[in-house]
Order: C-alpha cells, then structure tokens, then sequence
C-alpha cells in the first residue's frame, strides 16, 4: 500500500492533523514517528517511477526511487527524526507544522522524477522553512525571514523560468542530466546555485540560519542545501565549472568563519565550506566522486546538525550564542562538550569519525583526476575546517577563559539527540561499510590505509599545533562582539542607499519646482489682484455707473440685431 | 547571569569535575608539550612506510604537517587582516539585523546549574 503513497504525503498528511492533537507527549511521539515510517518506507520502496500523476496534459512522477534519491531520502528522514527529538520540549504548533512540511517537501523534491515536481516541492522548502524564522518572533526575526524568503522565492521563480524555456526547447520536463549552454540550463543551474549558496550567491545563508529559533537552526541546517547539492548531483554531474565553485566555496568562508562572534553564524559559513567539498565532488562526475558526494552529505548532515544542537543547547540555557559572551562551560555542560567536541572531530575529519571516511572520497578523486590546484586547496581547506569548527566552536564556548556562567546542562531529550547523532558519526568513522552499501555506485574503498591515517593526523596535528602556537603568542585574532561585512551588504545598505539617494533627489527636485510653480501662480495672483482687485487702479477709474452704462449699451445692440434681422 | 555567587565545583557533574584539571596551572603547557610530541612521532612515521601519492609535493618529508602548520597560520592571519576591513558594531543593521537584539527568553529555559 505504502508503495502508491508518495513518501511527502505521509508528513503533509500529519502536518495538517497535527493541531487537532494535544499538545504534549502523544503531539511529539507523532512527530518522532512519522520520520521513522517514512525512513521505513523509503527504505523498502522498489527503484522506479512509482506514482505518476496527470496534470494539465503533463505526466508528473512523484516518486522516482533509485539509489541517489534512496540516499539522500534515508538522510532526510533520520535527519528529521533527530531534529524532532531535539525539538521534543517545544509546545508551538507553528514551528511542529512548519518543520513536518519543510521535511516533507525537502524528501519530496529529492523523489521528483519531473521538473515540475522539483519546482513545486522546491517552492515548498522555500515557504515553510521561513516560518522556522519567524517563530522567533522578534523584528529583526521578521525581517530577515522577509530576506530569505524574497531570495529562495527568487531561487524558485528562476527554475520555473528555466523549466518554461525548457520545455518549449525539447517538449520534456523530465529532470535527468543536463549540459550547461542554453539559457533553460543556465537558468536552472543558477536557481541550483542559489540554493545551494555557491560564492557570491551564499549570503542567505549566513543572515538566515543564525536568525532561526534554537531549533529551527538546526532543521534548516539539514535540508534546503542539501537538497540543491542532491539536484546538482542529478542535473550537472560532471559539469566541470562546478569543480571551481566547489573550490572557492570550500575557501572563502572559512576566512569569514575565523573573525565571526556568533556561533550559529560559524557553523552556516562552516556549512557553506563543507558544501564546497560535495559540489567538487558533482563537479569532477566520476562515479567515486558522486559517491563521494553523496556519503559526505550523509556524514555532513548528522556532524553539522551536531554541532548546531550543542551550540543550540548553550544558547537555550544561557541566551547567547556569541563566543565573546562564552567560555568554561564545560564544567557544567560537560555532555554537551563532549558531544560537541565530537561533531568537531567529524568535520575536521579525525580517523575514527565521519567526516575522515567520506571528504576523502572527494579529496583523493581531485588528485586521482589531475586537478592538483584544487586538490591544494581542498587540503588547506580541510585545515581551515578544523580551525573554525574543530577548534574555535568547543573552544571558545566550553574552555578557554572562564566566563563565570554556570548553566545547568541541556535537557535530557537533547542530550538524547545529540548523544544519538554523535553515536552515528562515531559509527559511520569507524565502520563505514553500511554507508558505503547505500551508495549510489559499487564502492570499492579503504579509508583505513596507513598512509592515510598518518597524513590526515599530520596535517590535523600540525594545524593544532600552529593554534596552540597562535594563541600562546597573542596572535589569534580575540572574540570581540562585532559583525562582519559580507556580499549582504550590497542589498542591505549599499543598494537601499542608492535607492534612498535616488528617492531624496527626485523628491527634492519635484518638491522644489512644485514651490517655484505655487510662487508663480501667488504671484501672478497677486498682480491680478492689485491691478483689478476693489482697490486696484483699473477698478478706481471704473465708476459704478460704468456697468449700467455698458448693459444699457449691450441691451442697445441686442435690440438693434434683432429689429434688423 | 549571577556572575557572582561563589563557585562551587561540588555542585559540577562528575563529568564537569573531572574535566576540571585541564584549567589547572600548568595543564594547557602539559597538553601542549604532548601534542608537540605526538606532531614529532606522526612527523618521524613518514619515514616508516612505502608512500603511493599522485603528486611529487606528497613524497616530501612530513609533508601534509608542514602544510598544515603553514596554511593554518596564514588563515589566521589573513582572516585577521580581512577583520580590520570588514569589522562594523553590532547594530549596524539596526533592528532589521539579530545580532543586537536578544534572544527571547520565554522562547529559553535559562536553568543554573545547582538551582
């Protein structure tokens, strides 16, 4: 039966009962349950197109099942099982709803077999994730959900456009591999882009994510980019541009990341970064680097996710999440390090942990495919990951300097998130053969060679080394409370500055002439009024016998017309 | 936060109390010296095994280390160059921006540790 019922229904479905339920316990074993249904479902679905559906003359596939979309599906589901475990305390129907459609949207776009599809369900992410935003409830919460919301709408609207040129190109709306060239694609790739923050289009990300609420943050972390990274994976694999992108992503934040305070701020430019390595991965096509891709997504969602619940518990017990306001926790969170300081071995990529069995899939396609460039900068930018996420997260909010907060540790279903998440990404390092099983092409892969395991200790112990040297000397640049400039600027102060520049000139010049004209008429007026006015001179010389004397006059000739014709 | 009551490490976690020792005089040089050493072993074990790398830089003496060390440093000293020229206050966005508004706290649950 399960197999006629796309899997995004199954949340939709319970998104629009779950009001009716009472909030509480039954309310959050819904929401625990449904992920776990669905992950059962797309767990035992057959490949194929499964459900297709008629609609204005299109045949839309709402469930294409093979080994890519089974992937990224299973991720999904178990990534909204935990986020849902993590959110077990919140009682706000709004954020329950919006975080079931946003995943339900999220795994029904990866199960698009149709462009279409892809574009209602993209739109989907888009609407329901804002509400994560919102439901902070604050000003700025409004305004920067009005942010992500006009630029992940704009995301959308430019695939539809790409699929409308699309399909007047070939007549197909089918969504299967494409070649970049003709505007359709490009229009494609771009709203792929957005979503998948690549350089220059990555600022949603950064201005978004932090503004979320404890829980949201770490819901948005799992889906909307990874979907875009699925949808690259299955339209541009091999698309050699991606390779560059790819690069420069995993390079520029992590630069950004190194002086930025907040912490939620570090882990969306950590997660830009990390992006980086799977669009390489898309970009290089082989079938060990989409599979590399496609595990370092699955390892990617549960680390970050990890690292956005331990920041999230801190900033649940003691307000903030700025690391100039933190420091020593450790003393009173100590589960919380700990399982911190797990997601940060993952990302960094410790042997033992996750992130080490899947970036090096990518890493070593770059080498195996002669991009030696590329292959340097992934290398330093593996550094730089363990710089901001591996060191400046755990560091900066459990030890270093003492900040004298002294919060009670994070509530037990938390704690039970987390602790479940950092078991996986401590299970996927040290035995990844299930997870090399699910993906996409045979793998043939031993992430365990000596040679392996002592240059990724070198370059991780040395990069450690060079912090402990950097803060022994004073030199690491200190957490001061501050933002930093990004490419947001352009559209949140230079373009409005234009715009009110433009606005004040013309206002200016047409309130001006506006005056100049009122002067002229006034005066005009005024001269009309001192010449003919009762005191003017005109009417001085006029006596009032004059009219008597003209009507009797016009009077005259009226007669005299009238007696002549 | 009441920042100053006496702390009272009795009160920590097990966990908490045990972690304690690493702010003790002397334990960050402790942690330090330790990692030098493992960084000169991992450095001296290059020489220990047969190397198969696609290009000639990784047939180098320690060289991921080196590399390590190296561009980590730079990172961190470009990134702070990068700080003077991006760095604004917080409310530069004014309240359109999160960063100077404080987090709701009915939206929290702001326990202390022994309350």
């Amino acid at each position: 039966m399960l197999e006629q019922l796309p899997v995004a229904f199954l949340f939709f479905a319970t998104a629009i009962a779950l009001p009716l339920l009472p909030k509480g316990t039954l309310r959050g074993t819904v929401l625990l349950a449904i992920p776990l249904i669905a992950g059962w479902q797309v767990w035992s679905l057959p490949a194929g197109n499964l459900v297709n559906v008629e609609f204005f003359g299109f045949t839309l596939e709402l469930m294409r099942v093979d080994k890519l979309s089974r992937v990224f599906g299973l991720i999904f589901c178990l990534a909204a099982f935990l986020t849902n475990l993590y959110a077990w305390h919140i009682r706000d129907t709004v954020q329950q709803v919006a975080a079931l459609v946003y995943a339900g949207a999220a795994i029904g776009a990866l199960f698009a077999g149709d462009l279409i599809t892809l574009f209602i369900y993209w739109e989907g992410t888009a609407i329901s994730s804002v509400f994560l935003i919102w439901a902070r409830r604050t000003t700025a919460a409004y305004y920067t959900g009005m942010r992500y919301l006009i630029i992940q709408i704009g995301s959308g609207v430019i695939l539809l456009a790409g699929v409308a040129l699309m399909y007047r190109d070939t007549g197909s709306i089918a969504f299967e591999q494409m070649t970049l060239g003709t505007p359709a694609t490009w229009l494609i790739f771009l709203s792929f882009g957005i979503k998948c923050a690549f350089p220059l289009l990555h600022n949603w990300l950064q201005d978004a994510y932090p503004a979320a609420t404890v829980t949201g943050t770490v819901i948005l972390s799992a889906f909307t980019t990874k979907l875009a990274v699925y949808a690259l994976a299955r339209g541009f694999a091999g698309t050699e541009i991606l390779i560059y992108i790819g690069a420069v992503m995993t390079l520029f934040p992590i630069f950004f990341a190194e002086i930025e305070n907040d912490l939620r701020r570090v882990l969306a430019y950590s997660l830009n970064n990390q992006l980086g390595f799977m669009v390489v991965g898309i970009g290089i096509g082989s079938e060990m680097a989409l599979n590399g891709t496609a595990a370092h997504a699955f390892a990617h969602i549960l680390y970050k996710a990890l690292l956005f619940m331990s920041v999230g518990a801190v900033l649940f017990r003691t307000g903030t999440s700025k690391a100039s306001e933190l420091g020593g926790l450790y003393r009173t969170m100590p589960r919380t390090a700990v399982f911190c300081l797990v997601g940060a071995a993952s990302i960094s990529a410790f042997p033992l942990f996750s992130g080490f069995v899947t970036k090096s899939l990518i890493v070593e396609q770059t080498a195996a495919n002669h991009y030696p460039i590329i292959w340097g900068v992934l290398v330093f930018a593996s550094a730089g990951v363990l710089s901001h996420s591996g060191i400046k997260i755990p560091f900066f909010t459990f030890f270093a300097h003492d900040s004298g907060l002294r919060p009670k540790e994070a509530p037990a279903h938390m704690q039970l998130a987390m602790g479940i998440t950092a078991a996986l990404c401590i299970m996927i390092g040290v035995y990844p053969a299930p997870l090399y099983a699910l993906l996409p092409y045979p793998i043939d892969y031993d992430a365990y060679t000596f040679g392996h395991v002592i240059t990724q200790m070198q370059l991780l112990g040395f990069a450690l080394l060079a912090f402990c040297f950097l803060m022994r000397t004073g030199i690491h640049p200190p957490e001061i409370r501050s933002i930093n400039l990004d490419t947001d600027w352009t559209y949140r102060r230079f373009l409005p500055k234009i715009i009110d520049h433009i606005y004040t000139t013309v206002s200016t010049f047409w309130s001006r002439m506006s005056a100049l004209k009122s002067r002229w008429i006034k005066a005009l007026i005024t001269k009309a009024y001192h010449s003919h006015g009762p005191d003017g001179q005109i009417s001085q010389s006029w006596p009032t016998g004059a009219m008597v004397i003209w009507i009797a006059m016009l009077l005259g000739i009226i007669l005299l017309v009238s007696f002549v014709s | 936060m009441d920042n100053n009551k006496p702390d009272n490490p009795d009160s920590f976690p097990p966990l908490g109390r045990a972690l304690l020792w690493v702010d003790k005089p002397g334990s960050a040089t402790k942690i330090i010296y330790a990692l030098a050493a493992v960084c000169v072993a991992l450095g001296l074990l290059d020489f220990a095994y047969q190397k198969h790398a696609e290009f000639a830089v990784e047939y180098l003496p320690n060289f991921y280390g080196f590399y390590g060390f190296i561009m980590f440093t730079a990172l961190i000293l470009l990134a702070k160059a990068l700080r003077f020229f991006i760095k604004r206050p917080e409310n530069y966005y004014g309240d359109k921006a999160v960063d100077s508004e404080t987090y709701p706290s009915d939206q929290l649950d702001k326990a202390q540790n022994d309350a």
